[in-house]
Parts: C-alpha cells; sequence; structure tokens
C-alpha cells in the first residue's frame, strides 16, 4: 500500500521533470548552428526556397513560439518528423530504442557478471593476485575507450579468428528478422519459436555486449570492492563474526549490505549508456537510438535530437524509479 | 584457584598495534587475569586502557593491524590461539558470547531481530530453521521483551536502545554459553534502563550460570554485579581484589583516583589527582606506568615497573607502595 502510494507520488512529478527537460533541452538544440532548411534544399537552393520552407517549418517564427508549438505536438504523442527518414520521429525511436536498450541491458549484466565478484574477491584481502589483478582491470577498463576495444575485438574474433559475424547490424542480412513485438530481436525470436534468427541475433550481440560489459565492469567493481571493504569492516560484521557465524554466512551478509552501492553504480551506468553506447553502436552499425540522435544533431534534424532526450529522459526516470522500489525491497530502513 | 578449574586462563597477553610512523603501540602489556566458572568479575578502566582490546583479544579477533604478539588464552583447557580458524568460530557466539555496547548499529540492519537470534540457534546448536525461530521466540520471552511475537518480526532500527540491548542479550545467551564477554554493554542506556538491563543480565547469566566478564568504565556498576573487580590501566591488571575487599580497602592509587572520580567529594577528588601529568626524568616505558599520574609518586617509581603483588587473600596490586599496609 505505502509502496503504491510511493510510485503514485514519484509519478506525479514525473510530469514537472519532463517539462523541465524537454524546456532546458529544447533551447540548447536550438542554439547548435545550423539551418534544417539549407541542409534539406541542398547548395543550389534559391533564397526564395530555403524562405519558404524555413516558414513551413515554423523554424522562421520566435523561438517561444516554436517551443509552444513543440509542447502541443508533445502531448498529443507527437514528436515531429525526421527529415532524414522522413517518418515520424516517434515510430523511429521504438524501432531503434530496444535495440539500444537490448544491447546496453545485456551488456552490463555481463559487467555485473565480471565486476561483482571480482570487486568482492578484491575486498576480501589486501594483497594477492585477486587484489592486483582487479587493480589493474580497474585501471585498464577506465583508460581503455570502448570503441578501441570494440575494433580489438571486431579484429581477434572477426577478421582473424572468423568466430564473429561481421559487425554490420544486429543480425544477418540473410536471415528473415522475427515479426516484431518488443523489439528485442532476441526476445521476439524466442516468442516467434525462431530458431535461426534467435542463433544469429545473439551473434551479433557478442561482441559489443562484450565490449560494454568488459568497459563497464570497471566502474562496478570499484564500487564493489570499496563498499565490500567499508562493509566487512563494519560494526555489524564484526558482530557476526564475534558470534561466531560461519565464513560463508557473515560473508552473504556482508555482500547483502553492499547491493544498494551496487543498483546505485549499475542505475547509473544504464541511465548513461542509453546515449553513451554510441560510439560501440557506431562501430557495429548497430543503428541504435543513440546513433540515431548523433545523426539528428549532424544534420541539423533537431525532432530526432529532441525525441531522444525526451525518451532518454523517461527511461532514466522508469530506471530510477525501478531502483528506489529495489532499494525498498532491499533495506528495510527505507520502508520506515 | 589452578589452571584446570578456571574457565578462561589469559597469561601474558600482549597486543601489539604496529605503525608506520611512530613506535608501536601496546594495547595489553603481559595481561594476566583468570576466570572461574560461574564467576562474575568486573573489569575497570578508562578509555584507552585496553578493555576492549582485551575483550576482542579472548576471542581472537583483534581488529587489524593489531595483533597479539605473545601470551596465552586458554578457555577450558583450550588454547584459543593454536586452535584453527574454524573450530575457534565454532566456539565463539556458542561457549563464549560477548554483549555489545552500541547494538542498534551492531545489529544487522536487514535482518528482523528473530533472524538473527535464529541464526545463531541455526548454526551452533543444529537445529532447523523453524526450531531456530523457536529458539529465538523463547529467547525474546526469556529476556522480557514486550509483545515478543511481534518483536520477532522487527527490524533493530525500530527497537529502543535498551530493547536492542535486549535482544543482544538473547544473542548472546541462546546457546548457554560457559563464558559472557560485556564490554561496555549499557554504556549507552539510561539510567534507569541501564539497571533494568543489568539486572537482566545478571539473571539470566546466574540461571544459565555463565561466568561473565564484566567490562565497564563505571565502577559503581561493578559494585552491585561482580563477585571480584580487577582495575586495567595501561594495558595491565593494576588491582584485582573481591569486591568487598576493594571496596573496603583500595590498594592502588589509580584504584582510587577512580573511586574519587566517581564520589561526589570534590575535596577527595582533588587530593587524588594531581594537576601536573608531565614529568621530566621517566624514561619511556620505564617505571610505574601510572606514576605520572600518581599523587603518591616516589623516586622508585620513575626508575623501576612495580609487579602485581599479593597483599592479603586474593587482593594484588601493583603498585611499590600501595595504600594499604601488606598484610
Amino acid at each position: 500500500m505505502q509502496v503504491l502510494r510511493y510510485i503514485g507520488r514519484r509519478v506525479l512529478f514525473v510530469v514537472p521533470q519532463l517539462f523541465g527537460i524537454i524546456l532546458v533541452s529544447f533551447f540548447l538544440v536550438k542554439l547548435i548552428p545550423g539551418d534544417p532548411a539549407v541542409m534539406m534544399l541542398g547548395p543550389t537552393a534559391s533564397e526564395q526556397s530555403i524562405a519558404d520552407l524555413r516558414d513551413k517549418l515554423g523554424v522562421s517564427k520566435p523561438l517561444v513560439v516554436q517551443f509552444g508549438r513543440y509542447m502541443h505536438d508533445v502531448v498529443r504523442g507527437d514528436l515531429g518528423t525526421s527529415w532524414q527518414t522522413t517518418r515520424p520521429v516517434t515510430e523511429d525511436l521504438f524501432q531503434r530504442f530496444p535495440a539500444t536498450l537490448e544491447l546496453i541491458t545485456l551488456g552490463l549484466l555481463v559487467a555485473i557478471a565480471i565486476g561483482f565478484p571480482l570487486g568482492v574477491a578484491a575486498a576480501r584481502r589486501k594483497r594477492g593476485a585477486v587484489r592486483r589483478f582487479a587493480d589493474y582491470y580497474g585501471l585498464l577498463a577506465g583508460a581503455v575507450p570502448d570503441f578501441w576495444l570494440a575494433l580489438v575485438l571486431i579484429f581477434v574474433f572477426y577478421t582473424l579468428l572468423g568466430w564473429s559475424p561481421p559487425p554490420l547490424g544486429r543480425i544477418d542480412m540473410a536471415v528473415i528478422p522475427p515479426p516484431t513485438i518488443t523489439g528485442s530481436l532476441v526476445i521476439d525470436s524466442l516468442l516467434a519459436g525462431d530458431l535461426r534468427a534467435l542463433l544469429s541475433a545473439l551473434g551479433h550481440l557478442l561482441l559489443p555486449v562484450l565490449t560494454l560489459g568488459v568497459i563497464n565492469a570497471g566502474p562496478i567493481l570499484k564500487m564493489t570492492q570499496s563498499t565490500m571493504e567499508r562493509t566487512l569492516n563494519s560494526e555489524f560484521i564484526r558482530y557476526a563474526e564475534t558470534c561466531g557465524l560461519p565464513r560463508r554466512v557473515v560473508l552473504r551478509q556482508a555482500v547483502r549490505a553492499a547491493l544498494p552501492s551496487v543498483l546505485t553504480i549499475v542505475s547509473v551506468l544504464y541511465g548513461f549508456l542509453i546515449g553513451g553506447a554510441v560510439l560501440v553502436e557506431i562501430v557495429f552499425s548497430w543503428g541504435g537510438a543513440g546513433q540515431y540522435a548523433v545523426q539528428g544533431v549532424l544534420n541539423a534534424d533537431l525532432n530526432p535530437v529532441l525525441g531522444f532526450v525526451v525518451f532518454s529522459a523517461v527511461l532514466s526516470l522508469v530506471i530510477y524509479l525501478i531502483v528506489d522500489l529495489l532499494y525498498f525491497a532491499l533495506d528495510p530502513r527505507m520502508r520506515g | 584457584m589452578s589452571a584446570a578449574a578456571s574457565i578462561l586462563d589469559v597469561a601474558d597477553l600482549w597486543v601489539a598495534f604496529p605503525s608506520y610512523r611512530e613506535a608501536t603501540i601496546y594495547a595489553l602489556k603481559g595481561l594476566d587475569l583468570r576466570i572461574a566458572p560461574g564467576e562474575m568479575i568486573g573489569l575497570v578502566g578508562e578509555s584507552g586502557s585496553g578493555k576492549t582490546t582485551l575483550a576482542r583479544a579472548i576471542m581472537g579477533l583483534v581488529p587489524p593491524p593489531g595483533v597479539i604478539e605473545r601470551g596465552q588464552v586458554a578457555f577450558a583447557g583450550l588454547d584459543l590461539r593454536a586452535m584453527d580458524e574454524e573450530t575457534r568460530r565454532g566456539l565463539l557466539g556458542r561457549d563464549i558470547a560477548m554483549v555489545i555496547p552500541n547494538p542498534r548499529a551492531e545489529l544487522n540492519p536487514v535482518l528482523t531481530v528473530g533472524q538473527q537470534i535464529a541464526n545463531i540457534a541455526l548454526h551452533h546448536l543444529g537445529v532447523g530453521r523453524k526450531e531456530a525461530m523457536a529458539v529465538a521466540l523463547d529467547m525474546l520471552r526469556a529476556v522480557r521483551i514486550p509483545d515478543p511475537e511481534r518483536r520477532l518480526h522487527a527490524y533493530p532500527h525500530e527497537l529502543s536502545g535498551g530493547m536492542a540491548q535486549r535482544v543482544v542479550i538473547a544473542i548472546a545467551l541462546a546457546c548457554s554459553p560457559k563464558l559472557v564477554i560485556s564490554d561496555d554493554a549499557t554504556s549507552g542506556l539510561d539510567v534507569t534502563v541501564q539497571a533494568q538491563v543489568l539486572d537482566l543480565l545478571q539473571s539470566m547469566v546466574r540461571q544459565k550460570g555463565a561466568a561473565t566478564l564484566f567490562i565497564t568504565r563505571d565502577i559503581a556498576i561493578t559494585a552491585h554485579f561482580c563477585s571480584r573487580i580487577g582495575i586495567i590501566y595501561d594495558g595491565q591488571i593494576v588491582e584485582m581484589a573481591d569486591t568487598r575487599a576493594f571496596f573496603a580497602r583500595p590498594a592502588h592509587p589509580y584504584s582510587i583516583m577512580l573511586l574519587a572520580a566517581f564520589s561526589h567529594n570534590p575535596a577527595l577528588r582533588a587530593r587524588w589527582t594531581r594537576g601536573d601529568v608531565a614529568i621530566a626524568g621517566q624514561r619511556a616505558g620505564a617505571g610505574c606506568a601510572f606514576a605520572p599520574r600518581c599523587v603518591r609518586r616516589q623516586p622508585r617509581c620513575l626508575a623501576e615497573a612495580p609487579e602485581l603483588r599479593t597483599l592479603g587473600f586474593g587482593h594484588q596490586t601493583r603498585c611499590h607502595f600501595p595504600v594499604q599496609a601488606p598484610a
């Protein structure tokens, strides 16, 4: 009951938050130099036709009026049209966001699978091979750019070994993708019972997911390690030691106490990666949301950029809501 | 008292805290302590005297970077220092239990009271989950927590300080230990609650027949609860006596200073407290550790460290010039 009330209050706050985000990003995006009319008509267009198009697009009006018009459409679920794809931005994003989400969700799962156990193991001993490995790993993961690692992985696993499919999109061109239900190729091909599509989709996911996983395991490792070190020295763990509880039970209690911090860093990474995975998307021609937004920025196609901001804002708010609910579940003190 | 008859035998225990910059600090400097089965012994000392380190050293859990340099800790004839870790873990919580001073920080915040008591029973008594929960409920009843069925599902932050302290006592006594170490257990409580909790602890310990090492800063408490009193100063026992003998004729100037500090007599306090603490002419480590603060200091105190010696029946003190004449 209490949780429902909490969710209700949070959802209520989403409205002003979203408005603020759109307001700020609208004016920021408008600051980017570049005239969509010129881009659309090309270098040989006459002054008159450019002016006409500008009027038609509404970009000749004052910014405040433009903003009003944009908001008017947004509340109706219309994020405008992209002149590059000539399709409604909403449709484009509904196609591209699942691609990005599938990629970063799996990437983060791999990152957790690497970073969390390594962090716990490193926190348990002050020296030794595991600790040293964790230290170097954290350092390297922070220093190596993800797109570079992606290129190295492609070179090794595609060019040299030929184990992975070419880095061109999410599925083999020869394979017919499953009918879109969720937008995730893995889930959709599972739902369709299409083994060929599933294997192809998984094969294409392998390297980009590995890239994101290996790089983002760094911060998760660091956070887990420092939290675990603090927890293992905390009063209640020392008390558990004096009570003579078996070592694995004490460790389990410490891990449990470290979970909220790890959850925090994972949620931050998730929000960041929605746009931050763009370089990896580009390397693998993923066709994800970040790539779409960057194309928009480069070509003065502003609706996709704003649409991307709105989508990722909503998504981040949803993620933080889920995280808060998980905190509730993990820590009875939050339930108050 | 022979060694075989004692439940805990600490002999010549040295605990060092090495430091990178300065000389190693010794929290315990050859401490000796013997506790008979069922005995309640009070150990009084100020902050930094080594009380807590002693409690931890007995359990083999000196916080790093501290190390036990030498000495002996024997529990019921078993050498705790030579014991492998698994065996020691089996003893802790079952045969040697600890009552802690700050339960709301030291109980696990994400486990219910019932789970925490049950955990002890589960791992030390070898019972199943259901029985362990039954033990937990019994223990909550035994420590007289109101509405125990409901409290079983409460989290530590939902308890008052006194109630949390009762939970800690329930955890400590769940396995009927042979030795209970209470480390400043009631210092965080109101005086009235403190008295209730102490009464409870005493009656529970008596009922289970456990020996108790009652570590405290409050010398007045020991007068009520302990049969023997030890005074610890700078990592050493400076006086040890039966409670009645101690309060009748305290021998060590430090003991008297402590008693004076608790009295409401400013003149008495002034007489036993030295204004000037720093003194010239004493080499570090030489002489009596208390000499800088001692009102009865003599030249010999600065040059020669006193040994623990017996004054009368069971009354020992570490002073060249004890207040009471040797018997």
